[in-house]
């Protein structure tokens, strides 16, 4: 069979056809389908994410992609988020920035997460990008005030500053009277994690008011609530918005005055905030319920009853995100009154309490899963579970996307029948069959992990603790996830073999995280030693691994695929393992 | 009343007449017109560029002639679009490449998009196939992972396979039959692609318990503190409470199947493959497929066959792990030797 004649496209065509593709996946598709193509590709390249910022240098995608506008990069593994990642491991923006400063003058946006940020990068921002126009920073550190503040004194086409989940170093309340009087350009303000006293509130009230095309106002948590009505009086045209501390004296003139302004706000669809809820005050926002799309109510301690009320207001609900004082009942209600509901959280008012101090179990996902036809997304912190329970949800909802199951106690089992979960789980990935996402808990075997590698292919990030028997299960899961990305695992019995026997698989995936298992120092190393390409980091605060006999197992393992070869800005208890740390036979 | 028309000449020669509103709806050639005054007979046909064929000429003058028409709503003229761009790939590409030398801009776009619609989704293989491209870019130049060699489906039946033969190997041992012999070489190749960590497998029995197991997955010594695996992120990221220190009085102890143990209990060797048999025999549940299985036993006998010559060279390749087939002297016999 001949092979036919390609189609020659001029290359402004190709570059026209490629301005319609935007996923990171399609564009890197077309970028590996031939050498012209590559070449159109890179040249045309608008938006570029780096999912692990070692994975590759900055100069190397400076090189590749010299007309970027959007940089996404990503740093620290995920299991940072529950403080496994010591402090001070890596993750610094800072050279990104630099070698963006002088090769970019024309960024335009910065999204970072999970990454280290100093003022000192912020005001190189601020100083060289001309038309900067979006940051966001999501769970990062690293910064104060005084960065924000030059951001806020020089982009003068600055449309979104999100600070989502960080941790900012207070130093003057007075940042965001740093925007000039001039500065109208703003869309997007999330300030929810910034502390007491860093926000002056006369300086945000001039600042939403001249800005007239504000959509996303998230405020934090020391906005009193007397304060809100101001501000939105102020934005009614918002979409999103974020409330300060929901408290107050009850006080019928301030309540008339909050409800009458969010009345006003007829475009808003997403509500979150409700820090130190007063449930008198809630029925300020019924007007707006019908239309809400997005409920973040994580932080809003009010029970079951005051719940069922505000939920069975929002019909159109598609995102919740709650705390177990919604209970079974409330579930229930959400279950027959949010039939567009898309993704679900359910975060626990008491994690460390020996005992549970509300009535959430398995029912409540059961009544969800079965209630809601587009339910895709899930994450569901609970005391108990069945096989049973599991079985059925998987049954009602096939079309989960995102499955995360956390039973509060490690290694609980099946509480009707005592035996580990790996039914239920395995149910999970044998009918969903689209599952992108799961995150296991309870008393498991190998035997999940066989379920696991021979359903869930398409499955590309698994998080695991506390399960399994034997190397077994690791092996099922490298061998058989075809679409496996990102592993994370901590407390298991998975050692060297399912690790070394699988070597090659860790170069298809982005990153694998083992803590508290049993991977010895000797098995790291043979591995760094190996596979050029990943880079082998043994994280351990005990010391150097080679004081200990090299049989023993390594406290933290973060492996990744890499092209930029060992980091440099490695601290002290961290060691990437390469070539030249192989045996000495 | 006198209908104007414009005469357009292709690539091949042939020439026709179009109405006039219907050709100018092309800028090209309304620049030919207004600019150069040609097109109006058939001596002064405007020559179209070469990407312009007869056929994707009828089909730009198609498009042309209905889009034209001043009173149509959007309702109508996306409907149109959507019918209009329904034709296979080749005559898409065509299109969009006639359409772009013409400068009619409208066009280019739906079949732009068009083709960006065929091209989402697919991995760079179907692409080529698909729009007939070389496959030349290097490895180097592919920032791209290396494939995933475990895709293979007879890596799969050969790691069944295996299982088999270890236990067809415990077996024979167990007979005390000479035939052992040739059995063991291939038990210590498995043992070295697979068990890098294993000791020196000089002798007859060959497989050390190299690695430890942990004898009670149930550790009741567990930290109270210990939470689930996702904390609340929202939360102040709460310490997540278990440190675990390194037990190492369970890492470095031999764990031998005990009678009570629970079934999950294997020598360290055994686990990877045997445990995987052990599984097949046992129908506990009905969550795996027992065709499947039986299709796989089936295929594994096939494939034993077909391997005993070269699968030495088969793993080799499977592991990439260089030509080297020494097994590595590590020391790792538990006890700290």
């Amino acid at each position: 069979m001949h092979k036919k004649m390609a189609f020659s496209f001029p290359d402004e065509v190709l570059e026209h056809v490629f301005s319609f593709i935007q996923s990171d996946k399609d564009r890197n598709a077309v970028s590996m389908v031939c050498k012209s193509w590559y070449e159109i590709e890179r040249w045309c390249r608008r938006k570029v994410f780096v999912g692990n910022c070692y994975a590759v240098s900055p100069r190397m995608v400076i090189r590749r992609f010299p007309e970027f506008r959007s940089i996404e990069l990503k740093g620290k593994p995920h299991f940072a988020d529950f403080n496994l990642v010591p402090d001070g491991w890596g993750g610094y923006v800072s050279p990104w920035i630099e070698e963006m400063a002088g090769a970019y003058p024309w960024l335009e946006e910065i999204r970072l997460k999970r990454m280290v940020v100093t003022d000192e990068s912020l005001e190189l921002i601020a100083k060289s990008f001309k038309n900067f126009k979006v940051l966001v920073l999501s769970s990062c550190e690293g910064f104060s005030t005084d960065g924000l503040a030059v951001i806020a004194a020089s982009c003068k086409n600055l449309k979104e500053l999100d600070l989502r989940d960080c941790e900012v170093d207070d130093l003057s309340a007075h940042w965001l009277s740093h925007f000039p009087e001039t500065y109208t350009s703003l869309v997007s303000l999330n300030i929810s994690c910034l502390g007491s006293d860093e926000v002056s509130f006369s300086a945000l009230e001039r600042l939403v008011g001249r800005c007239t095309n504000l959509k996303t106002l998230r405020l934090n948590r020391a906005v009193p609530l007397d304060k809100i009505a101001n501000i939105l009086r102020h934005a009614p045209q918002l979409v999103e918005f974020g409330t300060g501390t929901y408290t107050a004296d009850v006080r019928p003139d301030v309540y008339s005055d909050l409800a009458g302004v969010f009345s006003s706000c007829k475009e808003l669809k997403s509500l979150s905030g409700f820090w130190d809820v007063v449930p008198d005050y809630l029925p300020a926002i019924y007007p707006v319920c019908s239309k809400l799309t997005s409920l973040n109510l994580s932080y809003a301690t009010i029970q079951s009853p005051d719940l069922i009320k505000l939920v069975s207001h929002c019909p159109n609900l598609q995102r919740l995100l709650v705390l177990d004082y919604i209970e079974d009942s409330g579930l229930e209600v959400l279950a027959s009154s949010c039939k567009d509901l898309q993704e679900l959280r359910v975060f626990p008012s008491d994690p460390f309490g020996a005992e549970p101090n509300v009535s959430l179990t398995e029912q409540g996902l059961v009544a969800v899963s079965l209630g809601c036809p587009k339910l895709q997304s899930v994450l569901y912190f609970c005391r108990r579970m069945s096989n049973e329970a599991l079985v059925t949800i998987a049954r009602n909802r096939p079309n989960f996307t995102r499955f995360r199951l956390c039973i509060i106690e490690p290694k609980t089992a099946d509480y009707l029948t005592l035996e580990p979960l790996d039914v239920g789980f395995g149910a999970i990935v044998q009918y969903c069959k689209d599952l992108k996402r799961l995150s296991l808990s309870g008393l498991l075997t190998d035997r999940v992990f066989e379920y696991i590698g021979t359903y869930a292919k398409k499955l590309e990030m698994l998080s695991v603790a506390f399960a399994g028997d034997s190397d077994l299960g690791l092996h099922h899961v490298l061998s058989g996830c075809e679409s496996l990305r990102k592993l994370e695992i901590r407390d298991c019995p998975f050692g060297d073999k399912a690790l070394l026997a699988n070597a090659a698989k860790l170069e298809t995936m982005r990153s694998l995280w083992m803590s508290s298992c049993a991977v010895s120092f000797a098995a790291c190393k043979l591995l760094g030693q190996k596979m050029p390409r990943l880079n082998v980091e043994v994280i351990d605060e005990r010391g150097p691994p080679d004081s200990r006999p090299e049989n023993c197992p390594v406290d933290k393992l973060y492996i990744y695929r890499s092209i930029a070869g060992p980091r440099f800005d490695m601290p002290p208890f961290v060691w990437t393992m390469d070539e030249d740390s192989g045996l000495r036979l | 009343m006198m209908k104007s028309y414009i005469w357009l000449q292709t690539a091949d020669g042939s020439i026709q007449q179009v109405e006039q509103e219907v050709a100018m709806f092309c800028p090209m050639i309304c620049h030919e017109v207004i600019q150069k005054g040609m097109g109006s007979s058939k001596n002064y046909a405007i020559s179209l560029p070469q990407r312009v064929n007869p056929a994707m000429l009828s089909l730009i003058l198609d498009y042309c002639r209905f889009h034209q028409v001043p009173g149509r709503s959007n309702k109508e003229r996306k409907s149109f679009d959507e019918k209009f761009i329904r034709m296979d790939t080749k005559r898409l590409c065509e299109l969009t490449s006639a359409a772009d030398s013409l400068q009619l801009k409208p066009l280019v776009d739906l079949t732009s998009r068009a083709l960006a619609r065929i091209i989402e989704g697919k991995s760079p293989e179907e692409i080529r196939e698909i729009f007939h491209l070389p496959d030349d870019l290097t490895e180097e130049e592919k920032l791209e992972p290396l494939k995933n060699t475990t895709d293979d489906p007879r890596i799969r039946l050969l790691n069944r396979l295996y299982a088999k033969k270890r236990k067809e190997l415990k077996e024979r041992q167990k007979l005390k039959n000479i035939e052992v012999e040739e059995e063991r070489v291939d038990d210590r190749s498995v043992d070295d692609l697979l068990s890098f960590i294993n000791g020196d497998n000089g002798d007859s029995k060959g497989i050390k318990n190299s690695k430890s197991k942990k004898k009670n997955r149930r550790r009741k010594d567990q930290q109270k503190n210990a939470s689930a695996n996702e904390a609340i992120k929202n939360h102040n990221k709460e310490p997540n409470g278990l440190n675990q220190v390194c037990h190492s009085a369970e890492v470095g102890q031999k764990v031998r199947p005990g009678v009570g143990a629970t079934s999950n209990l294997h020598d360290v060797e055994d686990d990877i493959f045997d445990n995987k048999n052990e599984l097949d025999d046992v129908d506990i549940d009905d969550e795996i497929d027992p065709a499947l299985k039986e299709k796989i036993d089936r295929e594994v006998e096939d494939f034993a066959r077909r391997l005993n010559s070269d699968w030495p060279e088969r793993m080799q390749e499977i592991l990439s792990f260089g030509h080297e087939r020494k097994p590595v002297h590590f020391s790792l016999n538990g006890n700290g030797s």
